[in-house]
């Protein structure tokens, strides 16, 4: 996936201002930055929930605009955080939905199969059958990942999905992420406000501020001590554990 | 065997179309002379229409009710919430005021209905799509509007009843409440032709309903074109509760009743389900109290009585029923 120029405007003012990078495949991305700074703003214009002003957003040499939603939901798929289900639904059901771009809601033995392996696959079958209404945040953010994994498409991306979370949950979250790419090689873009969790567990980091990317490298290009400064007007001091830079800031 | 949800909801319709063929007997043959073929015929004649343009109309509003309910992603909405009674109330008394009862647009049931299918439609389209439009599909922004305008439509109407000669609104008032007593076979036949187009057109976008449910983001995740779909789907609603209104009269409670006991009963976000159980609830609703209404308190209270005083006592329910989530 590669960005161009990418503008988006709030009543004149810009929240994005031509913004450019590019995707690596099969790793995972973290787009991190102070409040305001617009990286909710860029994902959702590369999940297409979000209308971009200008710019281009080519995604498997296309632009994003020239997909069919419904092809293009076969290849990336979003999750954010407004996940307020009205309905009575099993997690199951909850699961199956992620078949539709296929077979619309006659699913096949091939989706009830693909079905059964996210489930597995998020230790979800105690609960495959209890209503997602019922579910702690934890598990409920499980039942929603299993649906995006049942949607099979190369891109995933999150949107704030340590949110809400308490820490054993969010670092649960951050160790699904990982798996999602080194198991599954899916492509993960996510959005991130704990930077730790991004220097750790993801490949890549894209820093916004003010609308702009400040910094777009490998996890060790961008944790150092100046730009991440630089980024969030903090003091911080970077430490070395496990042979991955992690800060601490005061 | 254990049965699985699937195959207890289809038990379920089965169960509730079968009271509703029973509702649909007591009302046809209850206190018939099957003595004389005669008075058989005249019965029939007499209960047919009104029985067809009750079932119409109850499945019309279940129907249009629960799409409503979830695009809006709310369970304690109605259509009637966007101020379409209001507005048949205002277009009504409208035409009394101006053109008096006597004029053949209030005098003549046909005319009467295709000017308020027609100005319904155009009016309700014209508004709220602009409205949709205008605020980006903020739902809770249309919904308020909506209310204001209800007051407003009320206010406009009530300024013209007091200027009113009261014998004319006398006449009106009749015309205000839902009744089943002034329906003729064209209308029917009309109402019908109106709804199956609708059905029909939407097709498509009723399968997508189910997906729409999970809310905006994951639909267009999913592959929904979300804002041409909606879009569609509440023209379709606002067909559906106009084709409804212009029949039966102004009645509020009903899609809210319906909608939320077919989805209590059902238990499941599958729309084709619940579309179907709504409105077999909505029929054994009108059915039943008409019964009820002609049977035994021989004609003394209308219909709508029945159905805002339950409607009412069960809206309150499931607002102070407290559950989370439950609204």
């Amino acid at each position: 996936m590669n960005v161009k120029e990418l503008i988006k405007k709030y009543d004149g003012k810009a929240v994005v201002d031509s913004v450019s990078f590019e995707i690596q495949k099969g790793k995972v991305t973290s787009l991190i930055g102070p409040n305001g700074a617009g990286k909710s703003t860029v994902m959702g214009m590369i999940s297409r929930l979000v209308a971009k002003d200008a710019g281009i957003i080519s995604f498997e040499d296309k632009d994003l605009s020239e997909w069919k939603s419904r092809e293009l939901a076969k290849r990336l798929a979003i999750l954010t955080q407004h996940n307020n289900v009205q309905m009575k639904l099993t997690v199951k059901e909850l699961v199956a939905f992620g078949r539709f771009p296929y077979s619309g809601s006659r699913l096949t033995a091939e989706d009830n199969a693909i079905i059964a392996k996210a489930i597995d696959y998020m230790e979800l079958g105690e609960f495959e059958d209890r209503y997602i209404d019922e579910l702690s945040g934890g598990q409920r953010q499980r039942a929603y990942i299993a649906m995006v994994i049942a949607q099979d498409t190369e891109y995933i991306l999150l949107d704030e999905p340590t949110n809400n979370l308490d820490i054993y949950h969010a670092t649960n979250m951050m160790k699904i992420v990982r798996r999602l790419c080194d198991e599954l090689g899916k492509t993960v873009i996510l959005v991130l406000h704990e930077i730790n969790y991004a220097a750790f567990y993801s490949d890549y980091i894209c820093a916004f501020v003010d609308g702009k990317v400040a910094k777009y490298g490998t996890v060790n290009e961008v944790m150092n001590k100046e730009t991440l400064s630089k980024i969030y007007n903090v003091d911080f001091q970077i430490m070395e554990i496990d042979g991955k830079p992690l800060s601490i800031y005061y | 065997m254990k049965l699985t949800k699937q195959q207890w909801n289809i038990i379920k319709l089965v169960a509730l179309a079968v009271l509703v063929l029973g509702a649909i007997a007591a009302f046809m043959f209850i206190g018939v002379n099957f003595e004389k073929p005669k008075l058989v015929q005249f019965a029939m004649k007499l209960r047919a229409p009104k029985l067809i343009a009750m079932l119409v109309g109850a499945f019309a509003i279940g129907a249009a009710s629960i799409v409503f309910q979830s695009i809006i992603n709310n369970r304690i909405v109605t259509p009637c919430l966007l101020g379409m009674n209001s507005l048949y109330t205002l277009i009504h008394t409208l035409i009394f005021f101006a053109l008096g009862s006597g004029s053949i647009f209030a005098a003549n049931d046909n005319i009467a209905y295709v000017i308020d299918l027609i100005v319904m439609t155009v009016v309700a389209t014209f508004i709220y799509g602009y409205l949709f439009k205008k605020t980006n599909y903020n739902v809770l922004y249309v919904l308020l509007i909506g209310t204001v305008l209800s007051s407003l439509f009320g206010s406009i109407q009530s300024s013209m009843i007091f200027v009113m000669d009261p014998n004319e609104y006398d006449i009106l008032l009749e015309t205000l409440v839902a009744s089943f007593d002034n329906i003729n076979t064209e209308i029917i036949v009309f109402s019908i032709v109106v709804l199956a187009a609708v059905a029909f057109f939407l097709r498509k976008d009723l399968k997508l309903l189910d997906v729409i449910t999970l809310g905006k983001e994951q639909a267009i995740n999913l592959g929904v074109d979300y804002d041409r779909v909606v879009r569609r789907l509440l023209i379709g609603v606002t067909l559906c509760i106009a084709v409804a209104t212009a029949m039966i009269g102004p009645i509020s409670f009903l899609g809210l009743i319906i909608a939320n006991l077919g989805r209590q009963f059902l238990k499941t976000y599958r729309h084709s389900q619940l579309i179907i159980g709504s409105g077999l609830i909505g029929m054994l609703a009108l059915v039943g109290s008409q019964c009820l209404v002609e049977r035994v308190f021989n004609y003394s209270v209308p219909v709508s009585v029945f159905i805002t005083i339950g409607g009412g006592v069960y809206f309150l329910w499931l607002l102070l029923r407290g559950k989370r989530g439950s609204i």
